[in-house]
């Protein structure tokens, strides 16, 4: 299974105006759910973050959370204006958000797998400093078919 | 009294919250930072208030079925419980908002909203 293909068009924004956590939050759970689901998943991620931010440095966020509110696993990407705290463990501010929600049972384990591989591509990201390369959802979902290519080639 | 919907919220929310906890330890193997005082404390906290505005008999109810599956909700679809994956009977198909739990393997049943 490969990233690329769990991600839309429609779930990448790369121009969220939003300036604080709860806001980015929000805007990237509302890309999914709307409503009372959007809600409980809010909820569930703001706890997430409680028990420890999901800012893994250099500028990228990936918060994630099983919840009952879905039913497969879904994805949804965020790039802020400007960096935002975050809490991230460097301290640093956050620009980009991958969002992933899992449904509580999800057979073959695809929830830790692709949050695995998430946290390997952004690791890439970061390394090549090309958070702010992309410009449109397309070129975004174009480079981490690229990077995850790679990635494979060296295992 | 509480209506049967929001305490279904609640409900959910205890269900998510206790999935988070059950995570932590898989999450800490990907490479994320567990924070294991204060972080789990919070967590903790919020689940013992969560457990307290649920009205007893559902909050027992949903104790003892976690304590037995793990997961103590399960969603009905096509007319079983995902739970067991045993038929329900069919007066239990109209999808209402009340409270109801598998006859058969007891946990809290639930319909997407969708
Ligand atoms: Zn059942």
């Amino acid at each position: 299974m490969n990233l690329a293909s769990l991600l839309s068009r429609e779930r990448i924004n790369l121009e969220l105006k939003s300036t604080k956590k709860e806001e980015v939050l929000r805007d990237l759970v509302y890309m999914i759910k709307s409503k009372t689901d959007a809600e409980l998943i809010y909820n569930t991620l703001l706890k997430r973050e409680e028990l420890g931010s999901t800012g893994i440095g250099k500028g990228i966020a990936i918060p994630h959370c099983r919840s009952l509110a879905v039913s497969k696993l879904e994805i949804a990407v965020g790039r802020t204006l400007k960096p935002i705290n975050f809490n991230a463990i460097d301290k640093k501010p956050v620009s980009l958000f991958f969002l992933i929600i899992a449904p509580p049972q999800d057979p073959g384990n695809q929830y830790l797998i692709t949050l695995g591989k998430i946290v390997q591509i952004c690791r890439e990201l970061s390394k090549g400093n090309l958070i702010n390369k992309p410009q449109t959802p397309d070129e975004f979902i174009a480079l981490i078919n690229e990077i995850e290519k790679k990635l494979t080639k060296k295992r | 009294m509480k209506k049967e919907i929001d305490i279904m919220r609640l409900l959910k929310r205890l269900f998510d919250l206790d999935n988070l906890i059950a995570d932590k330890e898989a999450d800490k193997k990907i490479g994320f930072k567990i924070d294991e005082e204060v972080g789990l404390l919070s967590l903790k906290r919020e689940r013992a208030n969560l457990l307290k505005e649920i009205p007893k008999e559902y909050a027992d109810t949903y104790e003892r079925v976690k304590k037995r599956y793990t997961l103590a909700l399960a969603e009905v679809k096509n007319g079983f419980c995902f739970g067991c994956f045993q038929q329900l009977p069919t007066e239990m198909l109209v999808r209402s908002n009340e409270i109801v739990t598998c006859p058969n393997c007891g946990r809290i049943l639930f319909w997407r909203e969708e």
